[in-house]
């Protein structure tokens, strides 16, 4: 009976959440975030309290003239991924980019303690 | 909120709604859908609007076939397929108002306004929420009691109402208005009351089914115990050792099975039929319909068959002392003995009596049966329309049981009884079938020996049957039946047979029935005579078996009584006995005016003396004929007539009468009917007679058919028309030359008394009924 099959992802808001991994280094924290084809303007890092709030838009934009599309799996259109860390965040300094399909978002934390 | 405005190419759904926020996977087949998809594949975002179609039956929708309202979508993974058409699974994105149609070919392309539902959040929106995550807790319960808690914790958790009534909206399975609605909905609280009352429906649905279940279960529930409750009495008398009656009975089955002498494929037929028994519970119908048919396949008598008591002397004396006279019908049965004793394989022979009722055909089959030493069965086929009644019923019909044939041969206990078919000219016939066809088959010496009866579905021996069938006439059997049987005929008794039969018999009988001695008991021979003529009429002694009967019981009264003075019945007590005389005969009329001469008849119950009139009408042209007469017989009164009009100078009669006056022949009784050949020459004697004024001889009666060349031809039943003659007081019979040699039929004493003259010719009927015209006549040279 169909009535009450819920998919966990129909349940999810309308965005997807991109994989990712996270890493402590000496600076901070590095987030690895699988998300290729996806250029750096199209992606939004907001930092508040201990979250971090990763949003953005994938696009297809590889497409040439005269091609039709006959399968599709890769995910396009908003994602979202929230990542709490355990610091504050509200005087980090954040950077992005993008390195052979994967958006490496570094989080610098101890920058001024260290000057 | 903002007034955002974008075109999206748009792909037409049927029989759903694309909520936002939720996945659907769609099959999308249509020439312009397939494009509609390409083009939002092309684009860097994959959007795309689905709009749910008012109609599902339109092949090709324009903009009044779609709902206004849609939801802008993301195809999130596509699938080409083989035939052409597209997989995909989409997520709604957000609600949309389709504006206006850009573009309809290749596809349609929309301007399209985005149209959130607005946010609001109050306590009554709260308290919605609440109520239907209540309702729909409780729909899950009914419609998957075993759903994991999970599901309704995770609905809970879902804290943005409108994704809420959504998700169960896309859930419910409602009707694509309902479904349309809820994506209409201009506000929350909107949207929350309608799937509040659409969920309140589908949980009176769900209860309602709920409820049907549990009563069918319950009626499952109830057979099933009883099964289990059998199964463990099973199990505890094969613990106590006791066997089941299933086992008993399949035992008992053995058991009879190993004594019976049953031929080979029968006997793999019953172990056949019994092994599937042993399998079914005792409380199955199936059960009972195979312990019937194996109860009913052990009573037969596959193998038994009785001694044959082959000695003719003690056969004919059996036959002598339970009938009297019928010498021909006894000689014939002996003959057969004789048969079966120099060839014991013979088939038995198939005999059939034929004669009036009454006449003993009945009690001689059980006299066969007793010289014989057989057993004797009887089986009454009067009436009969159905071949099923014979043959059987299939074992498949309820109630099936197997025909009268095998059901006697079950009686009789042997497999070489006397089978009496009583009636045979009586089976009816009707469009469920044919009796006399399957009779064929059981008095076929060729085929019935492989008898099958519908029920048994097994060959069965008739073969060593002795079949005798019985019938008032042959006329109404099938012509193939009585092709197989060999007609023996039991004529009328005459008066003196009967007296005979009634010393010997009846009275003795009678007698023992009052519980009267024969000492007690007297009935003189003139009264007798008197009971025979004037209270019955019949050519069997039936009648006269009854009133001897109320005689004994008048006497036995009076014993009774306390009068035991004996009783000698005499002519002068019968009106007292048996009341007023019941016939009166049709004695022979003493002086007969000219133009009437006596005939004789055939009937059922013996002959009859019938009186044929024949007027001249003077004024009158033709011939008129009354009396009831059949079609034959009125051709041989025109034959009559013929005859005498053409050779009217020949027997002295006047011409001029004969062309100038009509004629009327009147038969009387005038009610019963009468047909027949056999008057012809009583008629054209009663022609002659009044065509020439010369009255017939009173004594004299006469019987033959006529031809228009005035030759006498054969007839039958003579032997009843003499006796019946005899009884009326006629001494002179003019018969057909060629019955001379039915005269042997005649008992001694009739034939002494009575003077029978043969003619071959009209003329010399004439001479011997009018002597009177005997000179005037002259006789045709041949003659």
């Amino acid at each position: 009976m169909s009535l009450f099959f819920i998919s966990a992802e129909a349940g999810a808001a309308m965005a997807w959440r991109p994989a990712a991994d996270i890493y402590r280094t000496p600076e901070g924290w590095v987030v690895k975030l699988e998300l290729a084809g996806v250029r750096k303007e199209d992606v939004n890092v907001v930092a508040s309290g201990s979250e971090l709030f990763i949003s953005g838009v994938r696009r297809d934009r590889f497409v040439e003239e005269g091609w039709s599309h006959h399968s599709m799996e890769i995910t396009y259109s908003h994602f979202e991924r929230v990542i709490e860390l355990p610091c504050d965040l509200s005087r980090a300094s954040i950077s992005i980019e993008g390195h052979h399909g994967l958006l490496l978002v570094r989080v610098v934390t101890s920058h001024e303690e260290e000057r | 909120m903002n007034e955002q405005i974008e075109s999206l190419p748009v792909l037409p759904i049927k029989n759903s709604v694309l909520f936002p926020g939720l996945l659907m996977p769609l099959t999308a087949g249509r020439p312009s859908s397939v494009a509609a998809i390409d083009a939002a594949l092309a684009s860097e975002d994959k959007e795309l609007l689905i709009v749910t179609q008012r109609d599902s039956s339109v092949e090709s929708p324009t903009v009044s076939d779609l709902y206004t309202i849609g939801t802008k979508a993301v195809v999130k993974r596509m699938m080409r397929r083989q035939d052409g058409a597209v997989n995909l699974i989409v997520q709604g994105v957000e609600r949309v108002v389709l504006i206006k149609i850009e573009q309809a070919d290749p596809y349609l392309v929309a301007r399209v306004r985005m149209a959130p539902v607005p946010e609001e959040t109050n306590t009554e929106v709260e308290a919605m929420r609440r109520a239907i995550l209540e309702l729909s807790a409780r729909a899950i319960q009914l419609a998957q009691p075993n759903a994991p808690v999970e599901v309704t914790q995770m609905l809970a958790e879902n804290e943005e109402p409108l994704q809420l009534t959504y998700l169960i909206g896309s859930v419910l399975g409602l009707p694509v208005e309902k479904e349309q609605g809820l994506l209409e909905a201009p506000t929350r609280l909107d949207a929350l009351r309608l799937l509040h009352s659409y969920l309140l429906h589908e949980l009176q649905v769900l209860e309602l089914r709920n409820q049907i279940n549990v009563q069918a279960q319950g009626e499952m529930e109830r057979q099933q115990r009883e099964y289990l409750l059998r199964q463990q009495l099973r199990a505890i008398q094969e613990e106590l050792g006791e066997t089941s009656p299933e086992q008993a009975d399949a035992e008992m089955f053995r058991k009879q099975m190993d004594e019976a002498q049953l031929p080979e494929d029968v006997r793999k037929e019953a172990e056949r039929e019994l092994s599937r028994m042993e399998k079914l519970p005792q409380a199955s119908p199936d059960y009972h319909v195979i312990r019937t048919y194996l109860e009913m396949i052990l009573e037969l008598p596959w193998g038994k068959s009785t001694e044959d008591n082959l000695d003719l002397a003690h056969a004919r004396q059996v036959l002598d002392e339970d009938h009297f006279d019928l010498k021909e019908v006894k000689e014939r049965i002996l003959e057969h003995l004789g048969v079966l004793k120099l060839n014991p394989t013979a088939n038995a022979p198939i005999l059939c009596f034929v004669g009036p009722p009454g006449v003993g055909k009945t009690s001689l089959g059980q006299s066969i049966a007793r010289s014989l030493g057989r057993k004797f069965e009887r089986l009454a086929l009067g009436g009969m329309h159905d071949e099923a009644e014979l043959r059987g019923h299939r074992r498949t019909y309820i109630g099936a049981m197997p025909g009268r044939i095998i059901q006697a041969m079950r009686r009789a206990e042997s497999k070489n009884p006397v089978l009496m078919l009583d009636e045979v000219d009586k089976l009816g016939r009707d469009f469920r079938g044919d009796p006399a066809a399957a009779l064929l088959e059981v008095l076929d010496p060729a085929q019935n020996h492989t008898f099958r009866d519908n029920y048994l579905d097994l060959p069965f021996n008739l073969s060593k049957v002795f079949f005798i069938t019985t019938a008032n006439t042959i006329d109404t059997i099938p012509s193939p039946l009585l092709d197989r049987m060999e007609m023996l005929r039991l004529s009328g008794y005459s008066a003196e047979e009967k007296m005979e039969i009634a010393h010997r018999y009846l009275i003795p009988r009678q007698l023992k029935e009052s519980g009267l001695t024969d000492q007690q008991f007297v009935l003189t021979d003139e009264a007798l005579n008197h009971v025979i003529a004037r209270y019955t009429r019949e050519a069997g002694v039936r009648q006269l078996e009854r009133a001897i009967g109320s005689l004994t019981r008048r006497v036995a009264l009076r014993f009774a009584e306390g009068d035991t003075t004996p009783a000698i019945v005499r002519v002068e007590d019968l009106p007292e006995m048996l009341g007023p005389e019941r016939f009166t005969f049709e004695l022979a009329r003493k002086q007969l005016p000219p133009g009437v001469a006596t005939g004789l008849a055939w009937t059922e119950t013996g002959g009859d003396v019938l009186y044929i009139e024949a007027t001249l009408l003077p004024a009158g042209r033709g011939m008129t004929l009354t009396g009831h007469l059949g079609e034959v017989m009125q051709e041989s009164a025109k034959a009559a007539q013929s005859f005498i009009w053409a050779h009217a100078e020949r027997m002295g009669i006047d011409p001029n009468v004969v062309r100038r006056s009509g004629v009327h022949i009147h038969v009387p009784a005038g009610a019963i009917p009468k047909d027949g050949p056999s008057a012809g020459i009583t008629m054209a004697t009663a022609l002659a007679s009044v065509y020439t004024d010369t009255p017939v001889r009173s004594d004299t009666a006469m019987t033959g058919e006529i031809t228009l060349t005035g030759l006498v031809l054969p007839i039958g039943g003579i032997k009843e028309k003499a006796l019946a003659a005899r009884r009326a007081g006629i001494t002179r019979v003019i018969l057909p030359r060629e019955n001379q040699k039915d005269l042997r039929e005649l008992p001694d004493n009739v034939r002494a008394e009575m003077e029978f003259i043969f003619a071959e010719r009209v003329e010399e009927v004439l001479v011997a009924a009018m002597p009177d015209l005997a000179p005037r006549l002259t006789l045709p040279k041949a003659a």
